[in-house]
């Protein structure tokens, strides 16, 4: 294996170091705990979100409505509070995210509508039941002191969502590389013919990673309307870009079949890392754009013209 | 088994096309013009002013704007490019430079720069995914946040305002009680109708996301017809951006959000398949001016934005799936 | 050993497609712990009867038996449960999983309720040793090269415990070395008492490693017979069969000056140092097993592969192709192989199709002039008698003979030198066949050069002036008309006769 291989292949970690080491050298107090700490809790809705997209780019699918679901599960979360209580209506939320996941497994699966449609199609749905809802109005929770609790910092370090964030990628990294789901998941991706005639089922695996990643937008969701208090059906507009953007980096394949959870916890504290080291520079919010999407294609680029593999033969198909 | 619904590769696409038939092609075809017609009537019987000049002209202006990105976006999907995500970056260029530069070079030079810009924008999403073969989704995502980025930092990331009036007073002038913003998108779409189903650039578009392969082996320049599309996208968008600048004397680097997601479902609505190969202008336009009365009746029938909302997107999926059921039994049936 | 001593019979077997009757008839019993080899001619219908076996087709008249047992296979899943695996040659692999995984990818062990990849990484490992494959079980399988993933995909079947075991062309893209590591796999695999099938065009292998062998001909079971009571050349006797009788009539036609010259050509892979000409007026057969290399060698004539050494001459003069483009210049054309996949835009109607690689010729300022369109698409039809002949009609709803007849025009509305078939009559119709061939002896007639490739030896006789036959990538000298005959075709190609 060659040294250009190698980088490329753990290219993520050879930036988030980079990033690392040039924001500590040119911002000062950059390398401190507290900013660390920061940090990884604005990286943690991202990152929650971008699990659920991790495990759907594998199976060869894509949900542009996550940012929908979030903000509809909140809402859940949070209009619910007054009737059934804070804990239940937690629950409530999330599990209208999972509502909303199977709902585009179910267009997708059963229905045959290309992911890309059908979750444009739901992301438009999810996002006016939200405005629907709420009246187009932010929702005040029932515990401002809910909170503040949620973003206690423990550990000097970790706030309840960035240590749940950092929890469930290590969770998935084992789920990916060590459970037969895990693995099956890779194969529906990667082949989903050969799955299947393997016994694999590629329609409930895809149908289920929908379920997944639903979930998941849904628990962000909610955090993020405990935290702020507030349940809003503007919540989670843009994220769809930066999501995708984390995964991406982290060396998933938009086309299925490669990636991981490791490599999308580099790709989002990449992300992390950059924009907290450009504020503390007050860098505009623009130029951040700029840099973000810069370093998205350059690697999509890297990937695609250093790719490791054999020549392939067009032999190797030519039936008898 | 599975229908892979992202998928990259350009492979056979011949399982898609040897359902269609007559019948099928009749249903979804008819099948939106029937949709048009009951929005017509429904809208006549439902409210008096649906059914005047002055509410036509509304829906037709409001239909411009997003309509000539619409012709832009028929490319993209019809040769196979899945989606061009950095239309609001380039709707922002073409708003924001149109306006900003008209001090620095005039009105005209700068509405022709604010368009070439975002045509050079097209061209580098173009690149990537003809040439160097990143997916369609990645590349006009990256493209756009840098382009809406580098835009924002040209004129320090603030709301741009015009400085001429006399361009927004051309812009909304009208000729025949046509508003000029609703002719020129008229002129766009018979451009895009008749570069798409006469020239041969618009053949070796179909063919390319027909069967990548074939049109390969047929001498057709598959990666310059792939990349062009998305040229033809930025130029659209620019176009587009400029006349929504000059219509609104101001710009807002966001002032273009949610118009690619527009112009995909007037297009997947109107019955170009997303897996590319087929489709045409006039019937995404045809999709844009269903969902176009679709919303103009909600508006006036008082319903609220969000169930329009709620509407418009069970409208897509449906349409899709509906499409994706009548292709399979006609499949059945021959 | 078992209790039961026949693992498989298989008793009347038809199988009926739309206008085409694939197999009739056959009957075939397979013992337990003997390897039974199935040959015959390319299109004689061992693959179908493989994909009976396989569970992929429903027979539609005839009854299986598994170890005595009636059995009826709707789908493949229902042959795995009975213990039958097959080694396909379209290999059924995951890229992205690793070695281990893809043998025992949809059964994979479990250990606390997680894949146990120890376990799986140590018994992959020791199958490949068996196999003799120095393959890391922990490597990613997209990164193994064609011949180690047919290897893997032999473990893959072997590591399943099967009964019965079915191997499509194994060897095909295996060297020496690893045929010889899988006849002793196979020979280990007879003694724990495994049935084999085994289908193959080389019969050299087959004679080495069957104990009884099947011979198929135009989907009827010609005979089975002991493997030590048999030879090559009756092999091909009985696969050939029939007497050569003149069903291709060949058009005279005046033989010129060399048109295409190709020059110790390769690919560093799939056809090493090949040279041959191609003179005015005159038919070239290129022919060979499948997997010899004559696909691969006509798309690096006609610029969609690439090669590393040699060169191509058009007119004697060399010429630098490196796309179809460059090669529709220099005035080659060529059909392919694969009508689905590199023939036809199904989404385009007939005459969009023909006038596809001369667009641009037949526009003014960008836009398709219509009536040269029409004209040109109106005259193919025709003269080819297309049918329907509306060349508007999508061409996808055309039958395969005329999609063909389609293609064809749209490579003659290049005005080539140099025309390239590859199969340009399989899977049509008999009519649709004789047509063609009309068209061809018309083309050759009027002094364009064309190179046939075709699996069908009868074909081969019948119309083409000499013929090249490949084998492994290489080319044999071209054997003049005179000096054709079935026989020594099915020598060369099987390597019987040295080139």
């Amino acid at each position: 294996m060659t040294v250009l291989v190698r980088l490329v292949r753990y290219r993520v970690a050879v930036i988030l170091g980079l990033t690392l080491l040039i924001a500590s050298l040119t911002v000062s107090g950059f390398p401190s705990v507290t900013t660390l700490g920061l940090g990884l809790d604005r990286s943690a809705t991202i990152g929650i979100i971008a699990i659920g997209m991790t495990v759907l780019l594998i199976a060869r699918q894509i949900d542009l409505s996550v940012g929908s679901t979030f903000a509809l599960a909140g809402i859940t979360a949070i209009m619910l509070q007054p009737v059934i209580g804070i804990w239940p209506a937690a629950l409530a939320g999330v599990l209208a995210g999972a509502a909303a996941g199977a709902f585009n497994g179910l267009l997708s699966v059963v229905f045959r509508v290309n992911a890309l449609v059908a979750t444009l199609a739901t992301m438009l749905i999810f996002r006016s039941v939200a405005h629907w809802l709420t009246d187009s109005q932010p929702v005040p929770g029932t515990d401002i002191m809910l909170s503040l609790a949620l973003s206690t910092v423990h550990l000097e370090i970790f706030t309840l969502r960035s240590a749940l964030f950092v929890g469930s990628i290590l969770l998935l990294h084992f789920w990916l590389t060590r459970t037969v789901a895990g693995r099956n998941l890779f194969a529906v991706g990667s082949n989903a013919d050969a799955a299947e005639a393997s016994g694999i089922a590629p329609g409930r695996t895809v149908f289920l990673a929908f379920v997944f990643a639903g979930t998941l937008a849904g628990v962000a969701g909610v955090l993020q309307s405990l935290t702020t208090n507030t349940g809003s059906p503007v919540f989670g507009a843009e994220l769809i870009v930066t999501v995708i953007a984390a995964v991406v980096v982290g060396g998933t394949r938009i086309e299925g079949g490669r990636g991981s959870a490791l490599g999308t916890l580099g790709g989002v504290l990449t992300i992390a890392a950059l924009t907290t080291a450009m504020e503390f520079q007050s860098v505009p919010a623009y130029i951040q754009q700029v840099v973000v999407g810069l370093i998205l294609i350059l690697l999509v680029v890297l990937d695609r013209t250093v790719r490791p593999g054999p020549r392939t033969h067009a032999a190797a198909g030519v039936p008898g | 088994m599975t229908d892979v619904p992202i998928q990259m590769q350009q492979g056979t696409a011949n399982e898609r096309f040897r359902s269609g038939g007559p019948l099928f092609d009749l249903l979804s075809r008819g099948g939106l013009a029937i949709a048009i017609l009951a929005v017509l009537i429904y809208g006549s019987l439902a409210s008096p002013v649906f059914f005047t000049a002055g509410n036509f002209v509304n829906v037709l202006t409001s239909m411009a704007i997003v309509g000539i990105v619409v012709v832009g976006m028929t490319f993209v999907l019809v040769v196979g490019g899945l989606a061009d995500l950095s239309v609001p970056a380039t709707i922002a260029c073409g708003a924001i430079l149109s306006l900003a530069l008209q001090p620095v070079i005039g009105p005209v030079p700068a509405f022709a720069a604010a368009i070439a810009l975002a045509g050079f924008c097209g061209l580098m999403s173009g690149l990537l995914i003809g040439y160097v073969g990143i997916n369609p989704i990645v590349a006009t995502l990256g493209v756009g946040t840098i382009v809406l980025g580098i835009v924002q930092a040209a004129v320090g990331g603030v709301i741009v305002y015009g400085t001429n009036p006399d361009t927004a007073a051309l812009v909304k002038s009208r000729l025949f009680g046509i508003p000029a913003i609703v002719l020129i998108f008229m002129a766009v779409a018979v451009v895009g109708h008749f570069a798409l189903s006469r020239s041969y650039w618009g053949r070796w578009t179909i063919a390319t996301g027909g069967n990548y392969a074939a049109a390969e082996a047929s001498a057709v320049p598959v990666r310059a017809v792939k990349a062009g599309a998305f040229v033809i996208t930025g130029l659209c968008a620019g176009l587009s951006g400029a006349l929504l600048g000059l219509t609104l004397q101001s710009a807002r680097p966001l002032v273009g959000t949610g118009y690619e997601f527009s112009a995909i479902t007037a297009v997947v609505v109107g019955g170009v398949s997303i897996m590319g190969g087929f489709g045409s202008v006039p019937r995404a336009i045809a999709g844009l001016v269903f969902v176009q009365l679709l919303t103009n009746v909600m508006v006036l029938q008082g319903v609220r934005t969000p169930v329009q909302g709620f509407a418009l997107g069970l409208l897509i999926a449906i349409a899709v799936a509906l499409d994706v059921a009548l292709r399979r039994r006609a499949g059945g049936a021959l | 050993m078992s209790a039961v001593a026949t693992a498989l019979r298989m008793r009347g077997i038809s199988k009926t497609f739309p206008g085409v009757k694939a197999l009739s008839n056959v009957n075939l019993t397979v013992d337990f712990g003997r390897v039974h080899a199935i040959v015959g001619e390319n299109g004689a219908g061992k693959s179908t009867l493989m994909k009976v076996l396989s569970g992929t087709y429903l027979p539609t008249t005839g009854t299986t038996d598994i170890a005595g047992v009636e059995v009826r296979m709707r789908k493949p899943a229902d042959a795995q449960r009975l213990g039958i695996r097959m080694v396909h040659q379209e290999l059924n692999l995951v890229p992205d999983l690793t070695v281990a995984e893809n043998v025992y990818l949809g059964r994979m062990p479990r250990k606390w309720g997680l894949a146990d990849k120890a376990k799986m990484v140590r018994d992959a490992a020791a199958i490949l040793d068996e196999l003799g494959a120095a393959i890391d079980p922990k490597a990613r399988l997209g990164d193994l090269s064609i011949s180690q993933q047919q290897l893997v995909e032999i473990a893959k079947a072997y590591a399943a415990g099967p009964r019965i075991i079915v191997l499509d062309e194994p060897t095909s893209s295996l060297s020496e070395h690893e045929t010889a590591a899988l006849f002793r796999i196979l020979r280990k695999m007879k003694q724990e008492g495994i049935a084999i099938v085994y289908i193959s065009h080389r019969l050299k292998e087959v004679l080495e490693i069957a104990d009884d062998v099947t011979i198929l001909r135009d989907g009827s079971m010609i005979d089975t017979r002991p493997a030590d009571g048999i030879t090559a050349a009756e092999m091909i006797r009985l696969m050939v069969g029939r007497e050569v009788t003149n069903v291709f009539p060949k058009t005279p036609s005046e033989i010129g000056a060399p048109v295409l010259k190709v020059a110790g050509l390769g690919d560093g892979y799939n056809f090493r140092d090949v040279s041959f000409e191609v003179r005015a007026g005159e038919i070239l057969g290129l022919t060979g097993l499948v997997g010899a290399g004559r696909t691969e060698l006509a798309r690096a004539v006609f610029g969609m592969a690439r090669v590393t050494e040699g060169r191509v001459e058009i007119g004697g003069k060399p010429v630098a192709i490196n796309s179809p483009a460059a090669a529709v210049r220099a005035g080659i054309a060529y059909v392919p192989e694969d009508r689905k996949d590199d023939g036809i835009v199904p989404s385009l109607s007939v005459r969009e199709n023909i006038s596809l690689p001369v667009l641009r010729k037949l526009s003014r300022f960008g836009r398709v002039s219509m009536s040269a369109d029409r004209k040109l698409a109106e005259s193919y039809t025709k003269d080819f008698s297309i049918v329907p002949p509306d060349p508007e009609r999508r061409i996808s709803l055309l039958s395969g003979g005329n999609q063909q007849k389609a293609v064809i025009s749209k490579w003659l509305s290049t005005n080539p030198s140099v025309l390239i078939l590859d199969e340009p009559t399989r899977g049509v119709d008999v009519g649709a066949k004789a047509e063609i061939h009309r068209i061809i002896g018309e083309l050759v007639a009027g002094g364009m050069a064309v190179v046939m490739i075709s699996s069908e030896l009868s074909e081969v006789l019948g119309v083409c002036d000499r013929v090249v036959v490949m084998r492994d990538g290489h080319a044999s000298a071209p054997v003049e008309r005179a000096a054709l005959s079935e026989a020594r075709i099915m020598a060369l190609a099987t390597g019987e006769e040295a080139a």
